[in-house]
């Protein structure tokens, strides 16, 4: 019995990770019902799969190159759900830069990865001031280094970001061009 | 070979200091096997060796190892103490990964996490767990589990089967599975862990006290240690484990090791807080902190955490504490330059933007180079115009 328990939940393990994908076709698209980006290129969505509760694109699968969108964040909410019994990443309306970005290194390193931050500064971001960060993230799960861009920026007591992860090698420096160009249309409805 | 070199057992001088010492009389009657050969690879064991030797590779090249050599003969030293002639079989690799944690393979690979090493108070408490560790290797537990997992075998081939090709995921969850040892085999290595210790003249009683340690830090946040560790998810409750570490250490001295550890776990201790609170579990942090600056004193880069770990916890009080830690370490010649930042962070928090621009300038002061150097100008200018 404990068997087939643990087959069928492998298998619902798997669907799961496979039901909500669908192309974003390039154009205008709207994330989470509140965020507008233009897109060049198509790109493959994910959300509330194995890729975590956080909408998610993908060119090569979210292992490998990851867009994850955090938006609308309301003051008093976390930005993403807490592992075990870590303390959750909540948003308060208020926070300085360097304290949103400590949300996302703790989002980033829950799972015992590395975090290092390459470069923090202020940017235009949902058409307004935000700023940019730049990282570092060594995956605990299989080593792989991977390079990270984020932008944020809070409007009307909400924060919003936009982070692109991908492998150092190759992967990152292929796709940030049509990154920059997507955070930068970025718009709040 | 069937040599009795190997052999671990206590003579009669040592039997008798232990007089009264039932339980560490039982445990001297345990003898150390000869080494272990290599199984053939088409039996079950070799199977396992091999799987093992291939995670072993990977882990050489791993960024999470811990490159410092001094460190690695060090705690290589320590293995090859506690096992003697199984030293040449016993291959020891530093992680740094935030949680307590230590685990050996029965080809010899063992791992010890950083955030073991972070929590050790000296050599001969990190000596119990690697002597545990090799109890489990010198019983062969692993492979005792792997044949007792038949069930688990036929589960195994189900899910690579639905897997497809991900054949090594499905044997790494089988393989967790089966590395589960039963509480009696954790009691044995327990057992055996001790007897290692004192053979090899470390103080058996600081065994027991790395569970004492443990269990203090868990309830802090209301669970016991053996529930929240991944290396004692199986083991006995800790308060029977601390009760019966002290029991078998009954009688017995040795040496500490306090200030070699100490020497040797410095350069790194940074890094081991840093790793330490992206765990986001404060409470539990803040205890281990105060254990650390009792045992250290008060120097910058413990009060630096501790104000960190306030800081980050933001609960009610928490930025007054932090403030002050901060600003204490902010004096110490060996806290980072990013304590400025921090304290900045928290002063602004609170409302006092003059001191929180005088912490920013410092924090630049101290590092021009600094990676947000243009975030805290735009903070410096904001205060300034307020």
């Amino acid at each position: 019995m404990k068997i087939h328990r643990l087959v069928l939940a492998a298998c619902a393990s798997i669907l799961a990770a496979c039901s909500n994908v669908a192309v974003v076709e390039h154009g205008d698209a709207l994330v989470s019902d509140r965020l507008s980006v233009q897109i060049d290129q198509p790109w493959n969505r994910f959300e509330n799969s194995a890729a975590g509760p956080i909408p998610t694109w993908t060119r090569e699968g979210f292992t490998v190159d990851a867009l994850q969108f955090f938006v609308a964040v309301k003051d008093g909410k976390p930005i993403a759900p807490a592992r075990d019994k870590a303390k959750p990443m909540i948003f308060r309306d208020g926070m300085q830069a360097h304290e949103i970005v400590s949300l996302f290194e703790n989002f980033y390193t829950q799972d015992g990865s590395t975090f290092r931050l390459d470069r923090l500064a202020p940017d235009s971001f949902l058409d307004g001031d935000g700023f940019r960060f730049e990282f570092t993230r060594l995956r605990k799960r299989d080593d792989v280094r991977l390079s990270g861009v984020g932008w944020a920026a809070v409007s009307g007591g909400e924060l919003t970001a936009i982070v692109f992860t991908a492998p150092r090698i190759h992967f990152f420096g292929a796709e940030i061009g049509e990154v920059e160009r997507l955070a930068g249309s970025a718009r709040l409805r | 070979m069937i040599d009795r070199r190997g052999l671990l057992s206590f003579g009669c001088a040592q039997c008798a200091v232990l007089a009264g010492g039932k339980a560490f009389a039982q445990a001297a009657e345990w003898l150390a096997p000869p080494r272990f050969q290599r199984p053939p690879l088409d039996t079950d064991e070799g199977g396992l060796w091999a799987f093992m030797d291939r995670e072993e590779k990977r882990l050489r090249r791993s960024p999470f190892r811990m490159g410092d050599k001094a460190l690695r003969d060090y705690l290589q030293g320590i293995a090859c103490r506690l096992g003697a002639d199984h030293c040449p079989d016993i291959r020891v690799y530093a992680l740094r990964t935030p949680w307590f944690n230590a685990s050996m393979a029965p080809n010899g690979m063992m791992q010890v996490w950083s955030g073991l090493m972070l929590r050790v108070d000296n050599e001969a408490q990190l000596a119990s767990v690697i002597g545990h560790e090799i109890g489990h290797y010198l019983q062969r537990h692993a492979v005792e589990r792997l044949r007792d997992a038949h069930s688990r075998s036929a589960f195994g081939m189900v899910l690579n089967i639905a897997l497809g090709g991900v054949g090594a995921l499905a044997q790494l969850a089988l393989l967790a599975g089966q590395f589960g040892f039963t509480r009696d085999q954790e009691r044995e290595a327990d057992r055996i862990g001790v007897i290692l210790m004192s053979k090899a003249g470390y103080d058996p009683h600081e065994a027991a006290r790395v569970w004492a340690n443990l269990r203090a830090e868990a309830m802090a946040s209301g669970e016991d240690p053996a529930k929240r560790s991944v290396l004692f998810a199986t083991h006995p409750d800790s308060g029977e484990r601390e009760k019966t570490l002290a029991e078998l250490a009954s009688g017995r001295t040795g040496e500490t090791g306090l200030e070699a550890w100490r020497t040797r776990i410095d350069p790194h201790l940074l890094m081991l807080l840093e790793d330490e609170l992206h765990r986001g579990q404060f409470a539990e942090t803040l205890v281990l902190l105060e254990r650390l600056i009792g045992r250290d004193g008060e120097n910058g880069r413990l009060l630096f955490a501790r104000g960190e770990a306030y800081r980050l916890r933001a609960g009610e009080g928490d930025v007054g504490q932090a403030i002050a830690n901060l600003e204490k370490a902010a004096t110490l010649a060996d806290a980072p330059a990013v304590v400025h930042r921090s304290l900045g962070l928290a002063l602004q928090g609170e409302g006092a933007g003059e001191r929180a621009v005088q912490a920013y300038r410092r924090y630049i002061e101290l590092s021009p180079e600094g990676p947000d150097v243009e975030m805290i100008k735009t903070y410096i200018q904001g205060l300034q115009r307020s």
